[in-house]
């Protein structure tokens, strides 16, 4: 799973990050990366956008963790909108010293956009501090404002501990022993992402082909779950949905009794002909996911830069959707209640929470991502996160 | 006996309280911190040296905000700043924006304020210190006089100037702009730094002369809380001129219309590449306003340039009778974007 790491810039983020690779490493697990290799915050590319974030890497006993720091907000909203590195959990860094800050809130809203539900806290340099009433002072407030953020306040582990310490591998008891403690609460506090062989089954149709004296086989790559010969299925979108029988399972040539996520399959349904079934439709587990001709997405406009538009558009733009193999035209307008919908404009380079209207219905649901097109180039992504109609 | 015992503790009690710093009840220091937002050090610091009477320590923080503000600004006096926000105050839209007289002078202004990362950006104590400060350079500001309409602030002045809140007009804090971003640093603990300020005050013409009038024409873009700032920001100057301007402008439809042609030029030198005002003679440039094509204004269907719109509103209108005769022209204009001026190799982050 993901984690990220967000808070003050003084308040040690990125010491304790290199602290959490050193005592991981020694157990095994992790490769130590020191400080100076990860502040740098690499510029990278995201299908196509320009994101700065570093990354280290460990494994505890039962997980293996994907650990990301970025320098700033508009970093994190990217990362989760193009999906590049999706926080599943976070730890929240604070120092004893002074307590929350006031951008401690804009932390914890971030988080709440990206669609974190759980965060560890670790309050660091508590070597600086010697009144332990101090430190209950900043638990007590820090649960308070997890509150406030509809966080669980209550339940939140906060670890207390110096990420100098362990880093330096000085004084083990508020060193090392601290960051395993973390590890440990992250291991047991923050929910694993389901597996994608675990979601129920989804293929997106790639092509459909009509083989004489078989009937319809439609192909694509499995994107989630399992497939067995014989299951009920349904085909989903471009305003034509219906449920069949899945008859065979096709692999390179060969017959199979089953497919799984990643799997390349051709699926042959029982009853179908080949008008029914397009490009862009998807064949899933019945009532696993719904068609939705409208609903509402954080958007990120690409700039020009990064191959985006030049301009700025307004309500009711309408360029190409691309969701899993589907191509649909949409017109983009601004959530109810925005004040001066019809004037406001969106600039490349924004990021921005619009409404989508398709012109046919797609199988979505709230986290699946897509791309915007226009005359043959990209110029945003984005990821839904209500559904309308 | 008993009594004396009684007596003899409770001395010594109280000469122990005289002499050691009292013990700061914790739950001081979190009322404190809910008060001022000042670390937590900092408000067991101030509980003790003042007894642990909340209003002294208020004021002993204050004392105290003067030099550990100082402190802490020059602590990351080396750092670069980056993010932040465009803020912009408009005090005086110009002609018929009072009382529909048809004269009004224009007065307002746009700063820079920087910061380190965007999340202090989207603070709202960042923010209102950004608004506070774009209001404080309005309404100091000075006619120019010279040719050009923009007036360019030396920041040292700026600095010097008393802070004056747009949401408490009467206020009598003795804050300064300096101080006032020295304290946010104290509060935020990143390197805040004022970049530059622009304003922009033109008096209103003489009664005489009626049939001209200025207006000023505002927008910033990518709001987050307070919406006259944000990622990039325009002022705009504009020049009206007709025989009937000031009974045309004691209309309020018209004055609607016209706010809403303001709000589209805006945003047109917002959204698209501008650079200056007209191309040169002979030239078309892309980026010269005039030129461009009039995206924003929602009326456009037919695609006609900036400079078609104005002449063709100005006629419509009744401002002037016929489209050469400039009733509506954009004098000039400021454009900023955040960041775009700071230089990260001069500025070398934390080492």
């Amino acid at each position: 799973m993901n984690i990220g790491t967000i808070g003050h810039v003084d308040h040690g983020k990125t010491t304790l990050t290199a602290a959490i690779t050193k005592v991981m490493a020694s157990a095994g697990g992790a490769k130590f990366t020191d400080y100076n290799q990860i502040d740098k915050a690499p510029e990278e590319k995201a299908r196509g956008i320009t994101i700065n974030s570093s990354h280290v890497e460990y494994e505890t006993a039962n997980r293996h963790y994907g650990h990301i720091d970025c320098p700033g907000h508009a970093d994190y909203i990217k990362n989760m909108i193009t999906g590049a590195a999706q926080m599943d959990g976070a730890i929240i860094v604070v120092s004893a010293t002074d307590g929350q800050m006031p951008q401690t809130r804009e932390h914890l809203l971030l988080a709440r956009q990206v669609g974190i539900k759980k965060l560890v806290v670790f309050i660091n340099k508590v070597d600086q501090i010697s009144d332990p009433e101090m430190l209950e002072l900043v638990d007590m407030e820090m649960r308070d404002l997890l509150s406030t953020y509809n966080f669980d306040g209550e339940s939140t582990p906060i670890i207390m501990g110096s990420a100098l310490a362990a880093l330096n591998g000085e004084n083990d008891k508020i060193g090392a022993e601290k960051i395993q403690e973390l590890v440990a609460a992250c291991d047991e506090w923050l929910d694993l992402p389901p597996r994608d062989l675990e979601k129920p089954f989804l293929m997106p149709v790639e092509d459909v082909f009509s083989i004489s004296g078989r009937g319809t086989v439609a192909t694509g790559r499995v994107e989630r779950g399992v497939a067995s010969k014989g299951a009920e299925v349904e085909v989903i979108g471009l305003g034509n949905s219906f449920k069949t029988t899945l008859t065979g399972i096709e692999m390179f040539h060969k017959e199979l009794e089953r497919a799984e996520a990643g799997d390349n399959m051709g699926a042959l349904l029982r009853g179908v002909k080949r008008e029914q079934v397009r490009r862009g439709q998807v064949i899933v587990a019945p009532g696993s996911i719904k068609a939705v001709k409208k609903f509402q997405a954080a958007i990120y406009v690409l700039t020009k830069d990064e191959g985006g538009r030049y301009t700025p558009f307004m309500s009711n733009y309408r360029p190409q959707l691309f969701l899993r193999t589907a191509d649909i035209t949409v017109s983009l307008s601004f959530p109810e209640g925005t004040p001066d919908a019809a004037e406001k404009m969106v600039m490349p380079g924004d990021n921005v929470e619009m409404v989508c209207d398709l012109h046919f219905d797609v199988a979505a649901e709230v986290g699946s991502r897509f791309t915007l097109r226009e005359g043959g180039r990209t110029i945003g992504t984005g990821i839904i996160t209500k559904i309308l109609e | 006996m008993l009594g004396s015992l009684r007596y003899a503790a409770c001395s010594s009690s109280r000469r122990l309280y005289s002499t050691e710093a009292p013990k700061v009840p914790v739950k001081l220091i979190g009322e404190l911190r809910k008060l001022t937002e000042v670390s937590i050090t900092k408000a067991r610091e101030a509980l003790s040296s003042s007894n642990n009477d909340v209003k002294a320590a208020l004021q002993w923080l204050e004392n105290d905000l003067v030099t550990s503000g100082a402190k802490k600004a020059a602590k990351v006096e080396g750092r670069f700043t980056g993010e932040g926000l465009i803020s912009t105050a408009v005090l005086s839209h110009g002609a018929g924006s009072r009382s529909g007289l048809g004269h009004g002078g224009v007065r307002a202004a746009m700063v820079e304020l920087n910061c380190e990362t965007d999340f202090v950006g989207r603070n709202e104590l960042f923010g209102r210190l950004a608004a506070d400060i774009a209001h404080t350079a309005a309404f100091i500001a000075e006619p120019s006089g010279s040719e050009t309409a923009f007036h360019e602030y030396s920041l040292d002045l700026l600095n010097d100037a008393p802070l004056l809140s747009e949401l408490q007009p009467g206020s009598s804090t003795s804050a300064t702009v300096g101080s006032a971003i020295r304290d946010t640093i104290a509060k935020v603990g990143e390197k805040i730094s004022l970049r530059r300020a622009v304003a922009l005050v033109e008096n209103a013409p003489q009664q005489t002369q009626s049939s001209f009038g200025l207006r000023l024409a505002s927008y910033t873009h990518g709001a987050i809380s307070i919406p006259t700032q944000g990622r990039i920001g325009s002022l705009a100057l504009l020049a009206l001129k007709g025989p009937q301007l000031a009974e045309l402008l004691a209309s309020e439809a018209l004055r609607n219309d016209l706010a809403r042609l303001e709000r589209s030029l805006a945003r047109q030198i917002v959204g698209f590449e501008t650079l200056s005002v007209a191309s040169p003679a002979g030239e078309k440039l892309e980026t010269a306003l005039f030129d461009q094509q009039f995206m924003m204004f929602p009326d456009n269907s037919s695609g006609a340039t900036v400079q078609e719109v104005l002449a063709q509103w100005a006629v419509e209108k009744g401002l002037v009778e016929s489209e050469d005769a400039g009733g509506l022209a954009v004098l000039d204009f400021k454009k900023w974007t955040v960041g775009e001026t700071a230089d990260p190799s001069t500025q070398p982050t934390d080492a």
